[in-house]
């Protein structure tokens, strides 16, 4: 059991590291969540529109389209007076937007003609943009309304002028923006890992030999398996306590944004959360790995450093082509590790059921390809590079 | 008691292109080094030195050869040579973020130490080295000598029969190398077997009881001081081993001293 002595003094020495507790503890928890998941979520906010909620619209000569209003009103839109300069003040933001009732609105309403009116709206501002989209569904369904009174009172059957009749049968589960938060909870538990053992994996391997405090470690009666075991044992705790600190951090940050948007395609509740969390635990010892062989064939820090760098790739490379391409939970790509736990995840919270088929050769594949890291990292260790 | 047979170890040159011949670092080192005496193993820089020591701490295996520490074949019985040997390297190489107290804990308890013993054991160090001062402090911004005294510590946590030191009192100011001489010889006197690697001629000519030349990967000469001077007829070492590096090398001595094996 010498390779316990060796991992409670990585954990005891790593513990007095600002930077490895910097990136274990805060980096991958929290400020990753909060970046990512706070602005992702943000702007779901923006794009959604609650038509229940009540607003408030400038309109300018409301008084010549008092039905106009009283139809607002109904659909939970309180008038105000517009500004006196219009443009100004939708410029500037004191106004989102501005609806202005032309003079000629109630005669041309009379005479059957096109009612003129002019929505006053700054694109580059979203909030504007949004108002703007808002407004414009509400004036459609005025419109429509309009149009067939006035088709009646001409002994026309509105129905007449829809000669097609398109229903839209979306028969996926998710939308693409369920899918879209779904991908971020394994890109952040799988980022959160990698951050939590990345400095300490770079500091017992690449440097330990560039303290030269691996040459008398390596000459004292105790096998390699020990020091690799220990090394590995104490980045895999930090690796561990990186993502529940993860699991802690999604949590709350999803109790603070409207799920409810997502129309309970997405769940990220405690249970789901959990349950994620078990499928992707299999990485643990996989990532711990992983960071430990690469760390264990570089010379340097600076070269681990490199190296581990260009590892965050990974888990950022499934993220985004999951994103353009709609990739198959197939037995294949079950196998693979990483690969397997974005598609479990992004199952698991989007509340698909998983075939046992896929849990298992996730759970085999991944530890398998642990087991073949440690074993690389073994013979780096036994090798004469390892202390030159 | 460390017995050295003709070493030879070769290493890639870095880039080296396939089937490209390993250069040298030692080409024929024998040597005995005994029981209760300080051997020095004199060499200039790049000459051998610190490879000849790796390999006799197992880091490294010889391409050809053999050695013995204490009867444990360097090749054969790895951890028995390990559970002998001290090794200090030529740089202290210990952990900035543990006290000097828990950096010989560590490697007590890695020697197999229980941790009662490995208290016991540590505290006794401190003492014998005199350590008080900065025992519980953390070895970052440790001087030269305070790093050079938790390293040799380590190396004697678990009381080896021998000791290897690679370039010790480098970077050390004469004070501390007083010390460390004294401590050196206090460790001699209780029957350890002292290898001592320098390039000072003072530091072995003052330290050593018994002295091996070695000059590019090759023992050239090893004797006592008397010895090396009557044999190259120069009166102070620094002139003998400007002599004796010039020499052609001295053969292997005949299988016999393999015997402990």
């Amino acid at each position: 059991m010498k390779f316990l002595i060796v991992t409670v003094k990585e954990i005891v020495d790593n513990f007095r590291d600002r930077q490895t507790l910097f990136y274990a503890l805060l980096f991958g928890p929290v400020l990753v969540p909060l970046l990512l998941g706070g602005s992702l979520i943000a702007s779901f906010k923006q794009f959604s529109i609650d038509f229940d909620q009540v607003s408030e619209l400038a309109i300018a000569h409301s008084e010549r389209a008092p039905n106009l209003v009283k139809f607002l009103y109904q659909n939970n839109i309180d008038v105000i007076d517009a500004p006196v300069n219009i443009e100004l003040s939708v410029h500037s933001g004191d106004e989102l937007i501005v609806l202005e009732i032309d003079e000629d609105y109630s005669i041309a309403l009379r005479e059957g003609r096109a009612a003129p009116l002019t929505l006053h709206v700054n694109d580059a501002n979203k909030d504007s943009a949004k108002a703007a989209r808002r407004i414009s569904t509400l004036l459609d369904v005025y419109k429509r309304t309009l149009d067939s009174l006035r088709m009646q009172h001409r002994g026309i059957d509105p129905a007449i002028f829809n000669s097609l009749d398109v229903v839209e049968n979306d028969v996926s589960v998710d939308g693409a923006n369920g899918q879209l938060l779904a991908s971020l909870l394994p890109f952040l538990y799988i980022m959160s890992m990698i951050m939590g053992g990345f400095y300490l994996a770079i500091d017992t391997t690449a440097g330990e030999r560039e303290r030269f405090s691996l040459e008398p470690l390596l000459s004292l009666p105790l096998s390699r398996r020990d020091v690799v075991l220990g090394k590995f044992v104490a980045t895999l705790c930090f690796v561990s306590l990186s993502a529940l600190l993860t699991v802690v951090s999604i949590y709350l940050l999803f109790r603070l944004f409207p799920v409810e948007l997502m129309r309970g395609q997405v769940r990220f509740d405690g249970p789901t959360i959990s349950r994620a969390f078990l499928l992707a635990s299999p990485l643990l010892p996989f990532i711990s790995a992983l960071l430990m062989t690469i760390a264990a064939f570089t010379r340097s820090v600076k070269e681990a450093q490199t190296y581990l760098g260009l590892l965050m790739v990974i888990p950022m490379a499934p993220f985004f082509l999951l994103q353009f391409f709609t990739l198959r939970a197939t037995v294949a790509s079950m196998a693979l590790p990483m690969l397997s736990q974005y598609q479990l995840l992004e199952s698991a919270v989007l509340g698909k059921s998983i075939p046992t088929l896929h849990i298992a050769l996730s759970v085999v594949g991944t530890l398998g390809g642990a087991i073949i890291l440690l074993w690389v990292a073994q013979r780096l260790y036994s090798q004469e590079r390892i202390i030159s | 008691m460390i017995n050295a047979y003709d070493l030879q170890k070769g290493f890639q040159r870095e880039g080296a292109k396939r089937g490209e011949e390993p250069v040298l670092a030692v080409s024929s080192v024998s040597f005995t080094a005994a029981d209760g005496r300080i051997t020095g193993l004199l060499g200039p820089n790049g000459a051998g030195k610190s490879t000849s020591l790796r390999m006799l701490a197992t880091l490294i295996r010889p391409d050809s050869g053999s050695a013995s520490i204490d009867g444990h074949d360097i090749v054969g019985d790895v951890l028995g040579v390990r559970q002998q040997l001290g090794f200090m390297p030529h740089n202290a190489g210990i952990y900035p973020r543990l006290t000097a107290r828990e950096n010989i804990r560590y490697y007590a308890r890695l020697c197999g130490l229980s941790a009662n013993d490995a208290k016991q054991r540590v505290g006794e160090l401190i003492e014998q080295l005199g350590m008080h001062d900065f025992a519980d402090r953390r070895a970052t911004g440790f001087s030269q000598g305070q790093k050079t005294k938790v390293a040799l510590a380590r190396a004697l946590v678990h009381r080896p029969q021998t000791l290897m030191l690679d370039e010790p009192t480098n970077g050390l100011d004469v004070m501390a190398t007083r010390g460390l001489r004294e401590i050196i010889r206090d460790l001699a006197n209780a029957g350890h077997c002292i290898l001592f690697s320098s390039h000072i001629m003072q530091e072995v000519s003052a330290l050593c009881d018994h002295i091996a030349i070695i000059s590019e990967g090759q023992i050239v000469m090893a004797d006592s001081l008397e010895g090396i001077l009557t044999k190259t007829g120069e009166t102070d070492l620094e002139d003998a081993f400007v002599r004796a590096i010039g020499l052609e090398p001295c053969p292997p001595p005949i299988a016999s001293t393999n015997g402990t094996q």
